[in-house]
């Protein structure tokens, strides 16, 4: 098992009232899958995304990311650990602004100093090949479209080769046709390098491309879906509807 | 790190260019303000040596200790050898005689008492270039009978060049003598309670006047006023005992109580701009980083520790701070030019009448303090905000950026 996700809680405070982000969450994440994490606006895909990307912490709970123990870490710590085992895409891209398309791929890659120069350098026209952008390696951010910027995103995360690479929501700030191209271009790189995708989204057409699910609601995981065929899914848990029914009762109770 | 950190320089040329400005005007306005004071402070030295002590004055063992009171009972009595000795020291330029007494000078309308000086005027004429004569003119080697005066003394006894007066001392065996002269200039110096009691007369009148042969005092110019403490040395080596050798700043109380209180003024003003340049490159650099709080949470995300964070921030401020001092170097420098060119006309300095124009000096030390000093503030500056940088939950950095 690539994930461990054990009884994981996460509170914060919002001004003097504690807000439950995350509820009790258990997961596994098996090497190679690409699975979405679904759920709408404020349902906890991207603290829980952010959990395992080990960039947040638990409230409560244990993290394991190839079988080893992530939670008491120190910072530093968790620092190299995501240097070396997580790549992450992010909505917005976040590149960074002062250095080329190759240079922003081979910025994490720094930091291995068992990387000759040139390795580096062929594994970056690698990745941006792989993305296909070999021809902007040059370019800076600016001089990119928003898919190109999320492909060298994409080449960035692959490029230190890491245990799983976490989305969230990577298609969002993308028109819907290229958003579809850069999932098909995850998904592709997940079928050829077995890399393990976990991404969030509340498109239900991005959802589908997945070949497994979580649906969360209010922090909690409402639904763990395979899929079987397309736009078919099985559901290994799902809860029950009567637990929705109490509170609209409440509701329409309140409103009476 | 270094290249990374150029470039983020260089990405914003105009938020760089307000860090910049902050840093180099600072750095400009310590060289100004820094050059100003040692600019007045030079002049004020120069000015003292040369309008009356010299570099360095022998007098015979005993007198300064005794108060300069009875000056007539510590004569040197063979001038002429002690000169031979201070003439193999090197750098000494000019030596003069002098020969200090006490007395009445009266005008046949009033009297006042009177600190007496003989002097060489030959010498005299090169040692005290900053004696400014408001009328008439300094005292020639032909003058027998010509006696200078004070600004103060002139205006005691209502006298004017061409006027006689008449000077009674009492000589060394405690006789009474008077000889009578003839007003040829009224002096100003630098200290208006020396201008009140001084007469200058030819050496030759002083000895006749006093009745005796030898003098009070060697006066030395040398060449460099730096080199003076050297001289004093190998003067005190190459005289036999029994003298004893005061350089300008022993004897210089009005420059030493007119220095320190310029130092107070103008090391509070100093303090108040260095605090300026502080809290202006304080507020730049925090505006900056502040700015780019969600940069630093990707490279944290991308595996960047803490400590790489804090160390980017860093090196990113202090290139900025070295640029930023260099140029408010070069401005200060060039503003001093221009300015000294121009010159600033100056109030006279406490207790004294004479005004003067300053101007800025380029001094290496100062220049290097405010490089120094811009360099700093600016590193001190991003020490705060680099630590939040670093410390920064890594989803709080990168939620800015949404």
């Amino acid at each position: 098992m690539l994930v461990r996700v054990e009884n994981v809680s996460k509170q914060y405070m919002v001004g003097e009232q504690p807000v439950t982000a995350l509820n009790r969450i258990n997961l596994n994440i098996e090497e190679g899958v690409f699975m979405a994490i679904a759920g709408p606006s404020g349902s906890g895909k991207s603290t829980l995304l952010n959990l395992i990307g080990c960039i947040d912490t638990p409230s409560s709970g244990k993290i394991h990311i190839a079988g080893r123990d992530v939670s008491g870490r120190t910072p530093d710590d968790l620092a190299r650990l995501r240097g070396r085992s997580i790549g992450f895409i992010f909505q917005t891209f976040n590149l960074l602004p002062v250095l080329s398309a190759e240079e922003n791929v081979e910025y994490p890659l720094l930091q291995f100093k068992e990387l000759s120069v040139a390795d580096r350098r062929d594994r970056v026209r690698h990745y941006l090949k792989m993305v296909g952008l070999a021809d902007f390696g040059r370019h800076r951010p600016n001089q990119l479209s928003g898919g190109q910027r999320q492909r060298v995103a994409i080449a960035r995360a692959l490029a230190i080769r890491p245990k799983i690479i976490l989305a969230d929501e990577p298609t969002a700030n993308l028109d819907h046709r290229t958003g579809a191209r850069i999932l098909r271009l995850m998904r592709r790189i997940n079928r050829k390098t077995g890399a393990t995708f976990v991404f969030s989204t509340h498109d239900k057409r991005v959802i589908d491309m997945a070949d497994r699910r979580v649906d969360l609601e209010d922090g909690e995981i409402v639904r763990l879906g395979v899929r079987k065929a397309k736009h078919e899914w099985g559901f290994a848990l799902e809860r029950a509807e009567d637990d929705y029914d109490d509170d609209e009762e409440t509701v329409d109770a309140a409103d009476e | 790190m270094l290249r990374l950190a150029l470039r983020n320089i260089l990405r914003q040329p105009g938020r760089a260019g307000l860090t910049l400005a902050a840093i180099a005007l600072g750095v400009a306005s310590l060289v100004m303000s820094g050059g100003f004071v040692a600019d007045i402070l030079r002049q004020l030295r120069d000015a003292t040596i040369h309008s009356q002590l010299g570099h360095l004055q022998i007098y015979k063992a005993g007198q300064f200790e005794s108060g300069g009171n009875r000056p007539l009972e510590f004569l040197i009595d063979d001038p002429a050898a002690v000169q031979r000795a201070v003439a193999s020291v090197p750098g000494v330029v000019v030596q003069g005689q002098r020969l200090a007494f006490s007395g009445l000078l009266g005008n046949g309308h009033g009297e006042l008492p009177v600190l007496g000086e003989g002097v060489e005027a030959d010498a005299e004429s090169r040692i005290g270039q900053a004696f400014s004569m408001l009328t008439g003119r300094q005292l020639a080697s032909g003058d027998t009978s010509g006696a200078v005066i004070g600004e103060g003394v002139a205006a005691a006894m209502k006298l004017k060049v061409g006027d006689r007066i008449n000077l009674v001392v009492s000589t060394r065996e405690g006789a009474t003598n008077a000889l009578d002269f003839d007003v040829v200039g009224v002096f100003r110096s630098l200290s208006k309670e020396y201008d009140a009691r001084a007469v200058r007369i030819p050496l030759k009148a002083a000895q006749e006047l006093t009745d005796t042969r030898g003098v009070t005092a060697i006066v030395v110019l040398l060449n460099d006023t730096d080199a003076t403490d050297a001289a004093r040395a190998a003067i005190e080596h190459a005289l036999p005992p029994g003298f004893e050798v005061k350089t300008w700043l022993d004897l210089a109380e009005f420059y030493t109580s007119t220095a320190a209180l310029y130092e107070r003024q103008f090391g509070f003003l100093q303090v108040i701009i260095l605090v300026m340049v502080l809290l202006s490159v304080a507020n730049a650099v925090n505006m900056t980083l502040h700015e780019r709080i969600p940069e630093f949470g990707i490279m944290r995300a991308l595996g960047r520790t803490g400590r790489d964070v804090f160390a980017l921030a860093v090196v990113e401020t202090s290139a900025l701070g070295a640029v930023g001092a260099l140029v408010g170097v070069v401005i200060g420098v060039l503003l001093a030019v221009i300015i000294s060119a121009v010159g600033i006309p100056m109030a006279p300095p406490p207790n004294s009448e004479s005004g003067f124009t300053a101007g800025i000096r380029v001094v290496p030390w100062i220049l290097g303090a405010a490089f120094a000093s811009g360099l700093v503030a600016t590193v001190a500056a991003a020490l705060l905000p680099a630590r939040h940088l670093a410390r920064i939950p890594v989803v709080e950095a990168l939620r800015r950026g949404v």
